[in-house]
């Protein structure tokens, strides 16, 4: 591995300032950093560990819901009481990404700032509009696991497992940047290409991710994940389907989050509105599943996962009514 | 630059200074104009940030129970650090990528990945290889099992899952079938020994022990 400068610095300021030097990068775990420092496709001078920052490790409540640090690991995020009673999709989403050993390791903001899995990005010999070239390799070529939305000019899909999630409850991302602290909610943090195609979430130079609000008034117990992957040991989602249904208790606030099929989570207001407890509620949100959709040569197969995986949540937040 | 040190010769000849200290101060100092005024006076009080390497510096890492030190640069993972600078050689070098398993260690009791993460990460943190779990004439009960139950053929990925199982154990000591696959979900084995491997656990879980 390429050797690099390390500075840990202990508060937010401290971080900033190392951060300002030339071919810095941040980095929480390491879990994917170091991999793209192996691969060649990153090559920081200096490595800004935001790990010793003090209280970025702490998960907290408070009248606006439950904070998670930076850099709380996920299996304390799967693993803690109170989330998993207050926000279970959470919990339970966290807890099915990776391996034990990485979610031992991984923290939350580093999940949710991973580079995207597309394997011509992390291909040093593959330049594409991401990383200094121009173009998507995989649009015409190994396309099997890229999006079928919003993949004109880069076909990657959003990695992290809590993105889509984190969408539907309107999570609150707290920014630490030069002139302080901002908020952003989870939809607007995680972007698609046509915004800036070097980037999947909105970040600016220097600026890093401190903590994550999971709200109070978006609450709920009726909830759905439902994922396909080629191996039930660790892999990534080829699809995934997230559902909240009366959000906050507030009757019809619903929300559909598509992950895995397209660059940022997809929220799909068009199924939000068909799930009104009708009888053939799923079919009806299955059946507009690939609107908009355009597949690359080979991952039309996603259409079809979509509409099983709609169904299939469907029926398990309806049994979570039921009780 | 070395993308695998295991395959270079030893590393007499390298020379092996103190981490540099403060190199990255004036680097950093370019960045303080940007910073808003209230906040300069804050960060000239504290510009001397400490800046590790690139060079090797004496890492100390508490590894089964005793302390081990070693020269090595900020940017070793920990499980290059333990193989070629301390000489703990039971977590394995597989993929390199935290996607096998091999070179699982615990750290405060916990499943890692070594190659996944930094040497100096580490520092401070109680950890445990395959090692420290048991030796040739004193093997552990989960050990035996996996004797017991054949669960093993080359044998190269058992050290790290001889550590997971160890932590599995621990943390449930009754699993189910479900469970003991979920658990080993980090962990391959080329030779597709999973079969034998959750029936020693099975058979560890059963006869008690530690």
């Amino acid at each position: 591995m390429k050797p690099f400068k390390l500075i840990q610095p202990t508060n937010e300021n401290e971080a900033l300032q190392a951060r300002s030097s030339d071919g810095s990068e941040y980095m929480a775990a390491g879990t994917d950093l170091l991999n793209r420092i192996k691969e060649h496709v990153a090559s920081p001078e200096t490595v800004v560990d935001l790990k010793k920052i003090s209280g970025l490790d702490q998960i907290e409540s408070d009248d606006r819901g439950i904070w998670l640090g930076a850099i709380v690991r996920m299996s304390e995020v799967s693993g803690h009481p109170e989330i998993q009673r207050r926000f279970p999709a959470v919990a339970t989403t966290v807890g099915h990404a990776a391996t034990p050993q990485i979610r031992n390791m991984a923290t939350v903001a580093g999940n949710i700032c991973q580079k995207p899995r597309c394997w011509y990005l992390r291909h040093e010999g593959y330049p594409c509009i991401k990383n200094g070239g121009t173009g998507c390799w995989a649009k015409d070529g190994e396309n099997e696991f890229h999006a079928i939305f919003d993949n004109q000019i880069c076909s990657a899909t959003q990695p992290s497992n809590l993105a889509p999630v984190l969408v539907a409850h309107d999570a609150i991302i707290e920014i630490q940047g030069q002139d302080g602290v901002k908020e952003i909610t989870a939809g607007d943090f995680f972007t698609g290409p046509s915004e800036n195609p070097q980037m999947e979430v909105k970040l600016s130079a220097g600026e890093f991710v401190r903590r994550i609000l999971l709200p109070a008034e978006t609450e709920t117990s009726l909830w759905a994940y439902e994922e396909a992957r080629e191996k039930q040991s660790f892999d990534w989602a080829q699809a995934s389907v997230t559902i909240l249904l009366d959000r906050g208790g507030r009757k019809g606030d619903h929300r559909v989050i598509l992950g895995a099929v397209s660059p940022a989570p997809l929220r799909r207001e068009d199924m939000e509105k068909k799930l009104n407890g009708s009888e053939d509620e799923a079919t009806q949100a299955a059946l507009i599943a690939g609107e908009g959709a355009t597949p690359l040569s080979q991952n039309g197969y996603k259409v079809p996962m979509l509409q099983g995986l709609i169904r299939r949540a469907v029926r398990v937040v309806r049994s979570r009514e039921e009780g | 630059m070395q993308d695998h040190p295991e395959d270079t010769p030893a590393k007499e000849g390298v020379s092996r200074r103190s981490f540099l200290q403060g190199a990255g101060v004036a680097a950093a100092a370019a960045g303080i104009s940007r910073l808003p005024a209230e906040a300069l006076a804050k960060e000239q009080a504290e510009t001397d940030l400490q800046v590790l390497g690139p060079e090797a510096g004496q890492i100390t890492l508490k590894v089964n129970g005793g302390s081990k030190s070693a020269s090595a640069p900020p940017s070793t993972t920990l499980l290059d650090f333990l193989r070629n600078d301390l000489g703990v050689t039971g977590p394995k070098r597989v993929c390199d990528r935290g996607s096998c398993g091999a070179c699982t260690v615990l750290l405060d009791g916990k499943v890692v990945d070594s190659c996944s993460m930094l040497a100096i990460d580490a520092v401070g943190r109680e950890i445990t290889t395959v090692e420290g779990i048991g030796t040739p004439d004193n093997l552990s009960h989960l050990q035996k099992a996996f004797i017991e139950k054949d669960a093993l053929q080359c044998g190269f990925c058992t050290p790290g899952m001889v550590v997971t199982c160890t932590a599995m154990l621990k943390e449930n000591p009754n699993p189910s079938r479900d469970e003991i696959r979920q658990g080993l979900s980090g962990n391959l084995c080329r030779c597709g020994t999973y079969q034998n491997i959750i029936e020693a656990v099975e058979h560890a879980s059963r006869t008690g022990g530690k």
